[in-house]
């Protein structure tokens, strides 16, 4: 048989499981409905099925005759019993043609007795693709699965610590929807270090990628010359220009510029050069503060005719500077300074994003020695609070800072003003963590 | 192997203090396939013809469904489970004809029994479409294999013999458990009613006008329905905690607001069952309020999804972004435009309808005006054409009309069946 409907454990005379109508054994006239039974006048089909019925005696297999036995209420109409002829019936039926034929037997009626439906399967675990600040977990698609914030791009915000002395942290801060600062940082065990910090021009195209490129660059030539630090400070500013240019050329409509400053501390003695507005402090835990660069800038320019210097740099030119790396750049030369670092402090380079906020080299000292009382002497801890302190205070530009822990090293200074004799060793070089930027978004 | 696009059409900007975001999600499918019927790993395909022997079919009417229903039969292919189930005041089983609730597979054997069966149908007794969709629950559920279910629905006559309660709670009782896509022959039946049947499973409404564009209608249906390689795929919309989802509503190829459809997915994603799908396009309305956010800021509104079983086959993102520049946050997006009239212009046309039907002139008037000058500025001329059967349309642009006099009842069903059918935005 090719039928299947499901069996009925409940039809018993049901064994074969034949349900296409095919005469059986008993029915040599080729009735397939059983007989017609009992004259059924009033056309009432909902009765239990007669088992009884003496004209059936072979337990007719195609039940139709029997009644649903689930059936509830009054049956339509129907035509009365009479047989259909079965041996017309085995071609395709050309069913229609001489009016509704008759009814031979009563239909099943259905009581609409629906089934439960099945549980639903349950959630696939979700993959990790970072944790929002909310507390919620980022999507694939990038944005978070709880409040719908967007993931933060690692370019807006990216670490590094090459040394137990040295770290730096750039971020995009809180008004700019994009990070055009750049820092690139080395150090070692013996404290020598290596920092650079650029600012890409927003006016220019690309300054992203220019600034990214040009801080690479430059710590590249810092860290694998043997020249004395002035003349490597001068070769890693050209290699960060023609860095800046090469960016340039790959997008040929646009003029990527960007700001440089780097510091060489090596020896006791901590060298700086400079090109734009981004700066170099030295502030040791002992002694006056100083600021090592000079900004290219209106401000400076205005500071030099003049005006007093918070003015200077509150003015609407203020961050206009005067002097970039860029390949429409008219002068790429850095400015050298150097000064001697052999006690304990802190080299800092840094953008604007920062020194906005602190400008002059005691009260950027106060602040760092503020955050360092609270955040304790790890100089990426330190560099995290300086960015954090500057985004409370706006975030207005993209910030950017890089330090240097000198003179024997991060102290845990409790007071104002320590006692030189402290010094806390460096921890075992087995320990030291690997040197490199870490990118991570925070 | 099927692939699912989605495609979202909105204008994100936001005016400072703006919270609701609308967009349409446009999804296709393309390479369905058909049903496969003896496949296990996607569950298997039934069918369920439901044709109307009520009294008012006569001899010659229930010929014909008979016929049509052999011409769905024809068009099922072989190894999909099938039934056929002849309503009237009551659910009977024509189609297998055996002693308990069950479906056969089909085969050339059993789609030859079945077409004897149709034979035995005789006009008689009253409608309970209830009672037919009951039977047509209960005949599916004695296949827990199935993962397509889909029905045809043939009626002449109103629900004359259940309460509106009883054809509701039977609505209710089925709503998800399967398709169907009704028909209505003649001018006897209520249009609402079937609509509400067609809507709540899935379904397409349509008006038969005579017996004779019965066969190739089921036939039709039938072999669109074979066509509906994906069994069953699901809309998912998400939406940030702390926001509200204010619609979700297809409006292409038809209007159905999906809204009352949700089930729970998770805390903030709320799932809405699309039925099966072949190679098509279905464009979604999802409106979303959110807590407004400072100028300059962005983030996601919603995430609008396909998923066919558990897995995510399609997703749009719905954006929003607080500007200040009016220029950026006044501009409406064409296609949200577009379907917004869509919908206006349902409404319209069913309301006007209602209002004509209670003797309430003065609103039909007003609403149908509407409906025109609705049906106009969407580009629609098939429902400008139809309400031009039922009204004089005197200004398209302003919607100024005048009622018809004599109106074919015919006409009218016609522009009430097709008022949820929409046309799709106009390229620019």
């Amino acid at each position: 048989m090719t039928t299947e409907p499901p069996p009925d454990p409940t039809d018993p005379t049901d064994p074969t499981g034949d349900t296409d109508g095919t005469p059986g054994p008993g029915h040599p006239t080729g009735d397939t409905d059983g007989p017609p039974g009992p004259p059924n006048p009033t056309g009432d089909t909902d009765g239990p099925p007669d088992p009884a019925d003496p004209s059936d005696p072979t337990g007719d297999t195609d039940g139709t005759q029997e009644t649903a036995p689930r059936s509830t209420g009054e049956a339509p109409d129907r035509a009365g019993p009479e047989v259909a002829d079965l041996e017309v019936a085995e071609e395709e039926p050309e069913p229609f043609a001489d009016g509704p034929p008759p009814l031979p037997t009563p239909m099943l009626v259905l009581d609409g007795t629906l089934p439960d439906e099945p549980a639903p399967a349950p959630e696939p675990e979700p993959v990790d693709h970072g944790t929002c600040r909310c507390g919620g977990a980022f999507d694939a698609d990038g944005w978070c699965t709880e409040c719908g914030e967007r993931r933060p791009d690692p370019r807006h915000h990216f670490t590094a610590q090459p040394s137990p002395t040295v770290a730096a942290v750039c971020d995009r801060g809180i008004r700019h929807s994009d990070n055009e600062d750049a820092m690139a940082v080395w150090g070692d065990e013996e404290g020598r270090a290596a920092l650079v910090v650029c600012d890409g021009v927003t006016t220019a195209t690309r300054s992203a990628e220019a600034s990214m490129a040009a801080a690479d660059a430059a710590l590249q030539v810092l860290t694998s010359s043997t020249d004395a630090p002035a003349e490597r400070l001068v070769a890693a500013t050209s290699a960060a220009s023609a860095a800046v240019e090469r960016v340039g050329q790959d997008f040929p409509d646009s003029a990527p510029s960007c700001t440089f400053v780097a510091a060489v501390v090596e020896d006791g003695t901590a060298t700086f050069g400079s090109v734009g507005d981004s700066r170099g402090y030295w502030l040791p835990d002992q002694g006056e503060a100083h600021r090592l660069t000079t900004d290219d800038s209106m401000a400076e320019e205005q500071v030099r005719a003049g005006m007093d210097r918070a003015s200077a740099e509150a003015s609407p030119l203020a961050h206009t500077i005067t002097r970039w790396l860029g390949p429409d750049a008219p002068d790429q030369r850095p400015a050298v300074t150097s000064v001697d670092v052999d006690q304990p402090g802190w080299v800092l380079v840094c953008s604007d994003g920062l020194w906005n906020y602190a400008s002059e080299p005691a009260d950027l000292r106060a602040v760092v020695r503020a955050e360092e009382r609270r955040v304790g002497p790890d100089p990426l801890d330190l560099a995290q609070a300086l960015v954090a302190w500057a985004n409370d205070r706006g975030g207005a530009d993209n910030i950017t800072v890089a330090l240097a822990r000198t003179g024997g090293g991060a102290t845990d200074r409790p007071g104002e003003e320590a006692e030189p004799t402290v010094e806390t060793a460096y921890p075992e070089e087995n320990d030291a963590p690997a040197a490199g930027q870490d990118g991570t978004h925070g | 192997m099927a692939e699912f696009s989605a495609t979202v059409y909105q204008n994100e900007f936001l005016p400072d203090g703006g919270t609701d975001v609308h967009a349409i999600v446009s999804v296709t499918c393309a390479g369905a396939g058909t049903v496969t019927p003896m496949s296990s790993a996607s569950g298997e395909a039934g069918e369920i013809i439901i044709v109307d022997v009520s009294g008012s079919m006569d001899v010659q009417g229930v010929r014909a469904a008979a016929y049509a229903a052999s011409a769905a039969l024809d068009q099922i292919v072989d190894g999909v489970w099938f039934a056929i189930i002849a309503g009237n005041h009551e659910a009977a089983l024509c189609y297998p004809d055996g002693t308990s609730a069950a479906m056969v597979r089909m085969s050339p054997q059993t789609r030859l029994e079945a077409k004897r069966s149709l034979q035995r149908l005789a006009p008689g007794g009253g409608t309970a479409m209830g009672r037919w969709l009951l039977a047509a629950g209960q005949l599916f559920g004695s296949v827990p294999t199935l993962t397509k279910k889909h029905a045809i629905l043939l009626t002449d006559g109103a629900n004359q013999h259940e309460t509106p309660q009883e054809l509701s709670w039977a609505i209710e009782q089925v709503r998800g458990r399967f398709q169907a896509d009704c028909r209505g022959l003649g001018a006897a039946w209520q249009v609402e009613e079937v609509r509400r049947i067609a809507q709540a499973l899935m379904g397409s409404v349509d008006l038969i006008r005579t017996w004779d564009g019965l066969p190739e209608d089921f036939a039709a249906l039938m072999e669109q329905s074979m066509g509906r390689g994906i069994t069953d795929a699901q809309l998912r919309v998400w939406a940030p905690q702390g926001a509200e989802v204010l619609f979700v509503k297809q409006v292409s190829p038809t209007l159905e607001d999906l809204s009352s459809r949700r089930v729970e997915v998770n805390a903030l994603t709320g799932g809405y069952d699309t039925g099966a799908w072949g190679d098509e396009t279905r464009d979604f309305h999802v409106a979303v309020r959110l807590a407004p956010k400072a100028v300059g800021q962005e983030q996601l509104a919603s995430r609008v999804q396909l998923a066919v079983g558990d897995e995510v086959v399609a997703q749009g993102l719905v954006k929003a972004r607080w500007s200040a520049d009016s220029l950026l946050t006044a501009q409406i997006s064409p296609e949200v435009a577009h379907y917004t009239g869509q919908t206006e212009l349902a409404s319209a046309i069913q309301d006007g309808l209602r209002a004509k039907a209670l003797g309430d002139d003065a609103t039909a008037t007003s609403k149908l005006g509407r409906a025109v000058q609705l049906a106009r500025e969407t580009g629609d001329e098939a429902a400008t054409s139809r309400l031009a059967r039922v009204v004089e349309i005197e200004d398209a642009a302003t919607g100024r009309v005048t009622l018809k006099r004599n109106v074919d009842k015919l006409d009218e069903m016609e522009l009430d069946t097709a008022s949820t059918k929409t046309t799709r935005v106009r390229q620019q």
